[in-house]
């Protein structure tokens, strides 16, 4: 494996109409997933998210909570601290701060300092997963958090993973808007040559980019093929793709086979949902679930959904590693071309663009 | 230990009643400032030309009703003192351009932003961090009750702004004609989850703590911002003198011993400026007048010795300190 690649912060210096690029502030006001719900428990755990530090713990009462990792003292990691009740306290001094990161108690003082205090940060739990916001805490409206109503919707079931990319999430994204590498970089699961070339069908409405494709009386990709068992046969593939945020890329698949076999649906859906969450401005944090809508329960099917899913996930963590090396090595600048299919991850780029400006208080 | 002092520059100066201006600071190099959360103070460092060096604490009011101040600025409102202090300084001097320093921001009166209904209690300029918090728990529709208390409507800095953020939750009190804020009634209908914040005179403070003990709420229900630095009033200039070193520095009756020896060159352990840290006590060799404590880190029995004092809030009444290093 690669060495992480460190990017270097761009000076913030912003120009109307520009596209996000690795360097790009990364866009802060935004809900993005922190973990999963399981991880977080009566453990302290510490994760960097949007390059600061975290410690993640539970509540007697089930709250997660999260603080940054850094005493403010002598910057102790709080995660190697210990949980009494509600209180963490510092494994260094002792010093004890409740959930908002208010310092209740330093042993080695006659009362406790006012200016002793933890940054907490907004924090929320959705189904499988915990959001948190590393932006202004002031405007983390919980109506803000993505739909992910399936991951825990019985008519639903889901086989998932997580991975740690040496990547930029820009770069991620754009992978997940561009379906034209499929047959190429993903042949035989995702991917058929037809794919890449229908018609693509993208629209913004508001901060979310989609992407609709419709491709008739064609080959069904191995990836959900083989499930629905349906190989033999033509079918009419529909896929709805959403950048739904600078946190979250879903996709709506659906397969429709017009002449049923005995006994069998004529629709089968899938939800693929990708969570992703900056470590740093060149690493990320990665979890995806597939959802499928039948043959809930059969162990067959989880697991080739599963080895599918984890090998075509590879190819596209191989492919930015790659490609981030290749822009931060190269000591030649170059400007990559951009075609027709590109449409969606330049839009998206441009978005996060101007996200990313918003927040270093550019009005273009 | 903080040395690393912005430059910014006054941007623009309103007048808001009449002892009460907000001026904006503006970053000199255009850049962004440090970012702030509600409840967070900056130092400003100015001199006087009688006294010397001073540091005065200004509350970092956010914005104008829900529009965050550009990243470039903040906004602070100084009250002008009857006594002619640092405030009447600022008041006389600053115009628009006027170069000054201030500190990074620090927040000692962070807002707890879980489930909570947060009861916020002003009085006088105290409304400055309150301000802040206003604007953020409006901004969450979170569940609060905002209380400002002034002597008339008139004196009231942000009174119209704070009732037309706070709407059916916010209360205007003048107790110009001998009419207290009833502070056992207001906490006693309170909820559970109340959690309040104050920051006003001492004794208002005081009468929200009270309050609250009498009722049995733990400690930690309330939060204040207790600027213990700020002149009382009665302080006179001296000289300290140094044992170790022989130097001898005046200390003006609005600087502070510590800023003071800093100013003259030398350099004296602190950290919090506001009594609580316990970095700056230095033994007393001889005072002639007693020593005026104001500090929150020394026992009682330290205090009554006259032998030690925390030089960033504490002082003499007298005209010589002789101090051990």
């Amino acid at each position: 494996m690669s060495a992480v690649i460190q990017i270097k912060q761009a000076d913030t210096l912003f120009e109307a109409g520009g596209f996000a690029d690795p360097n790009t502030p990364l866009v802060r006001n935004c809900w993005y997933v922190a973990g999963r719900s399981a991880e977080i428990g009566r453990d302290i755990i510490s994760r960097r998210l949007l390059g600061i530090d975290v410690a993640m713990y539970r509540t007697l009462a089930g709250e997660p909570v999260a603080v940054r990792n850094r005493c403010p003292h002598r910057s102790f990691p709080l995660a190697k601290g210990k949980l009494v009740g509600d209180i963490l306290s510092c494994g260094y001094h002792g010093m004890q701060f409740d959930p908002s990161g208010h310092c209740i108690n330093m042993p080695s003082m006659p009362l406790a300092p006012t200016n002793a205090n933890v940054r907490s940060f907004p924090i929320a739990e959705r189904g499988p997963l915990v959001w948190i916001w590393m932006g202004n805490p002031d405007l983390a409206d919980e109506g803000l958090i993505p739909d992910t109503s399936w991951l825990s919707d019985p008519h639903w079931c889901s086989v998932t993973g997580d991975f740690f990319m040496k990547c930029d999430y820009v770069s991620m994204h754009e992978n997940l808007l561009d379906q034209t590498h499929f047959p190429f970089l993903h042949p035989g699961s995702v991917g058929t040559p037809e794919y890449a070339r229908s018609k693509l069908d993208v629209r913004q409405e508001g901060d979310e980019i989609l992407l609709n494709r419709a491709l008739r009386n064609s080959p069904p990709p191995g990836i959900y093929g083989v499930p629905a068992e349906v190989m033999h046969k033509n079918v009419d593939r529909f896929s709805e793709a959403k950048f739904q945020s600078p946190a979250m890329h879903v996709a709506f698949a659906k397969i429709v086979d017009n002449a049923p076999d005995a006994g069998k649906p004529s629709e089968y859906r899938f939800n693929i949902t990708h969570l992703i969450t900056p470590e740093t401005q060149g690493t990320i944090h990665y979890w995806w679930f597939n959802s499928r809508d039948f043959k809930h329960g059969d162990k067959e099917a989880d697991d080739f959904m599963y080895t599918a899913s984890e090998k075509a996930y590879l190819e596209d963590v191989d492919a930015l590693e790659w490609i981030l090396q290749v822009v931060t090595a190269d000591e030649e600048k170059q400007f990559d071309l951009n075609f027709a299919p590109d449409k969606p991850g330049l839009l998206m780029r441009r978005m996060m663009y101007e996200r990313a400006a918003a927040e270093a208080g550019y009005r273009f | 230990m903080r040395q690393n002092l912005i430059n910014v520059s006054v941007r623009q100066i309103r007048q808001l009643t009449p002892r009460v201006r907000e001026y904006l600071l503006a970053s000199s190099d255009g850049k962004r400032l440090p970012s702030y959360q509600a409840g967070a103070h900056v130092e400003v460092h100015f001199n006087l030309p009688e006294s010397g060096p001073v540091v005065r604490h200004y509350s970092l009011i956010g914005g104008d009703l829900l529009v965050d101040d550009a990243l470039d600025t903040y906004r602070i409102a100084v009250q002008r003192e009857d006594r002619r202090r640092g405030s009447a300084f600022l008041h006389e001097h600053l115009e628009v351009g006027s170069a000054l320093q201030i500190s990074v921001p620090m927040n000692n009166f962070p807002i707890d932003r879980r489930g909570n209904k947060s009861l916020l209690i002003a009085g006088g300029i105290g409304i400055t961090p309150i301000m802040a918090m206003l604007r953020s728990t409006t901004r969450r529709s979170a569940d609060f009750e905002c209380v400002y208390a002034g002597r008339t409507l008139a004196e009231m800095a942000y009174h119209e702004e704070v009732m037309q953020l706070a709407g059916q939750h916010g209360s205007i009190h003048e107790s110009g004609a001998g009419n207290r804020l009833d502070f056992p009634a207001l906490l006693s209908k309170q909820p559970a989850s109340t959690i309040v914040y104050v920051c006003g005179p001492l004794s208002m403070v005081d009468a929200v703590r009270s309050a609250a003990q009498q009722l049995g709420w733990d400690n930690s229900r309330v939060r204040s911002e207790l600027f213990t630095a700020g002149p009382t009033g009665d302080e006179v200039e001296f000289d300290v003198e140094i044992r170790k070193s022989g130097h001898v520095v005046r200390v003006g009756r609005d600087t502070t011993i510590l800023d003071a020896l800093t100013a003259a060159g030398l350099h004296p352990l602190h950290d919090c400026r506001r009594g609580e840290c316990g970095l700056c006590p230095m033994t007393v060799v001889e005072a002639d007048g007693p020593i005026t404590h104001n500090d929150r880190y020394l026992s009682d029995e330290e205090r009554a010795s006259q032998r030690t004092l925390c030089i960033c809030v504490s002082r003499i009444q007298g005209t010589r300190l002789v101090l051990e290093a």
